[in-house]
């Protein structure tokens, strides 16, 4: 009888525990969407996803952000193709070419590298990266190619970590089939074993992905954030969490509405790799 | 077998930083003297802050660099190339780490990391603050949401007094009122909360330190956020004293009242040879109209 209760108790605390992540969920789609959709309307949709032009204390004001959404991508594609052949490639190595021992070491490092806190990255970025960015390649250094690099570097442990498991998650198997049918250790890790695991790579890189697009205080220290549109590697850029971040603190009005917007933008980003991320999983079950 | 070696790990980087923090003092000349060679043909690396900053909005306007139109439009004519730094921090370090580097902080945050430059041949300090010859500064402002009472008008009354202006001029700002009346503490008890701008809160932490001192029975809280967290915060909760770095806008209901002058000083790498600007050449680098170092004069 008494099992019972507790029984029942404990369930319930555990759907309370639920329901609090559900609502929290819940409750920040309701103010993002409230605080940001009429700021839309009253900009105009298309001027604020298409203008060209951010400049919120002229007036009039414009709030064009198309600038931010292609800093964004741009920022984010350079971090994909940086940090995901390297992430893979060491994902490979961990998994199936490296000693015990080195694994041991390897390990934690990698997972060191996700610990540190983000701003840490930045000021690593603005000390180191950006005048040798600055000597090496000209400009004033903070620009696309700094960002990028940088968070080439950040996305490496979600890179790494998840690949790595998916990649030995493949029965052994397959390796061994490939083996006895004559292939090479190297041939049959990359035409096999890669192969298989394709799935559980590409959700390392979607997360990836999540993890370069959300990169807030590292990207404000090195990226230069300047609002307009990217013009060249070389030259600086702002992203949409830094629009939001640096211009909140003395934001008031349709300002501060247009900043509540651009996390709207953000979040259906967000929202669009999440599913993306799903479906892959998803995936990944069906094969295995 | 992972805790050891994560032990090690943790060793190795401690002597790291240990040897790496010795060499660094003695090291530290050295880089300074790489900077030295100032090449002034290099183009001008502008930092400004974001817009709507309270700093940012005092220098374009004191330098020309907004233009207000008789129609009631104004633009920023910052050049869109200028990387935006979203605090003085960061406008520091980027200054200081960047060679050929403008940009401009608060007086009180200027440390010997960067350079300062005299604007049409006056070095900011506060003897040219107070006279008004140097014209780059701003005020600094606590707001009241309605008539002060209380608890709310003695720390304004106190500020103001020869006492909190005495504080206002040992931390870098100005005096509003020179010779003003010696405070003297009415007694009076309770709580106030003062929330509001990050330029302004290091030097209300030192006021409010002097106000309790002459009234243990009342407490101070102070709120950073930023101008305009204080100045909601105010206009939702009339019991809280919003401090502001800027000046209050249309729609901002609230009884605003000048507690210090703040000065703006220009900055530049300590490798930039260059001592003094005209005003008009800081206003051309930041608008973009002049592109290399030695087209300032």
């Amino acid at each position: 009888m008494k099992k019972k209760l507790i029984d029942k108790l404990s369930t319930a605390i555990f759907f309370i525990c639920a329901l609090v992540s559900i609502l929290s969920v819940l409750l920040i789609c309701i103010f993002l969407f409230a605080g940001g959709v009429p700021a839309m309307g009253k900009i105009g949709f298309f001027e604020f996803l298409f203008g060209q032009v951010w400049k919120p204390s002229d007036i009039p004001a414009l709030y064009g952000i198309m600038p931010m959404i292609i800093g964004s991508l741009y920022v984010t594609a350079g971090a994909i193709l940086i940090g995901v052949p390297i992430g893979i490639l060491t994902a490979v190595f961990m998994s199936h070419f490296c000693q015990k021992g080195i694994h041991k070491f390897l390990k934690p490092l990698v997972d060191l590298l996700a610990g540190i806190p983000s701003i840490v990255y930045g000021f690593f970025g603005l000390m180191v990266l950006v005048p040798v960015i600055r000597d090496q390649f000209g400009g004033n250094g903070n620009s696309i190619l700094t960002a990028s690099i940088l968070l080439g570097i950040m996305i490496l442990p979600t890179v790494i970590s998840i690949s790595e498991a998916a990649l030995r998650a493949v029965p052994d198997m397959y390796y061994e089939g490939a083996l006895a049918l004559g292939s090479t250790h190297e041939r049959s890790v990359f035409s096999i074993v890669l192969p298989a695991a394709k799935s559980g790579v590409f959700a390392s890189i979607v997360l990836g992905i999540g993890r370069a697009v959300g990169e807030t205080m590292a990207v404000i220290m090195v990226a230069g954030n300047q609002a307009r549109m990217p013009i060249d590697l070389l030259k600086g850029v702002r992203t949409l969490t830094a629009n939001i971040v640096i211009e909140m603190g003395y934001a008031q009005g349709l300002h501060r509405e247009a900043l509540i917007a651009t996390g709207v933008v953000l979040f259906v980003f967000i929202l669009l790799l999440n599913i993306s991320f799903h479906l892959l999983s998803n995936r990944k079950k069906v094969n295995g | 077998m992972k805790k050891h070696i994560l032990a090690v790990i943790l060793v190795v980087m401690v002597l790291l930083t240990g040897t790496l923090a010795g060499c660094n003092s003695t090291s530290n000349t050295n880089t300074n003297t790489n900077n030295s060679a100032f090449d002034n043909t290099k183009a001008i690396s502008v930092i400004t802050r974001e817009e709507g900053s309270g700093a940012r909005g005092a220098f374009i306007e004191i330098m020309g660099i907004e233009v207000k139109n008789p129609d009631g439009t104004k633009q920023d004519r910052t050049t869109t190339e200028a990387i935006v730094a979203n605090t003085t921090d960061l406008v520091m370090s980027n200054v200081a780490n960047g060679q050929y580097a403008i940009g401009y902080v608060s007086l009180g945050s200027v440390n010997d990391t960067v350079k300062t430059v005299k604007v049409d041949g006056i070095a900011v300090t506060e003897a040219t603050i107070k006279d008004k010859s140097y014209k780059i500064w701003r005020p600094f402002i606590v707001a009241t949401n309605g008539e002060a009472t209380g608890i709310k008008k003695d720390f304004i009354d106190f500020i103001l007094s020869k006492q909190g202006q005495d504080v206002a001029a040992a931390n870098n700002t100005v005096k509003v009122v020179e010779n003003g009346a010696e405070y003297k503490s009415k007694g009076l008890s309770g709580k106030l909360v003062v929330a509001g701008s990050s330029s302004v809160t290091p030097l209300m932490e030192k006021l409010k330190e002097a106000y309790v001192l002459l009234n243990p029975n009342v407490t101070v809280e102070v709120q950073m956020s930023d101008s305009s967290a204080g100045i909601a915060a105010a206009i939702d909760n009339p019991e809280i004293l919003a401090m502001t770095s800027r000046k209050l806008k249309d729609g901002e209901n609230l009884i605003p009242v000048e507690i210090a002058l703040d000065g703006i000083a220009v900055i530049v790498n300590k490798a930039n040879p260059i001592d003094n600007l005209s005003a008009e050449s800081i206003t051309k680098a930041f608008t973009g109209e002049l592109k290399l170092w030695n087209e300032m004069k």
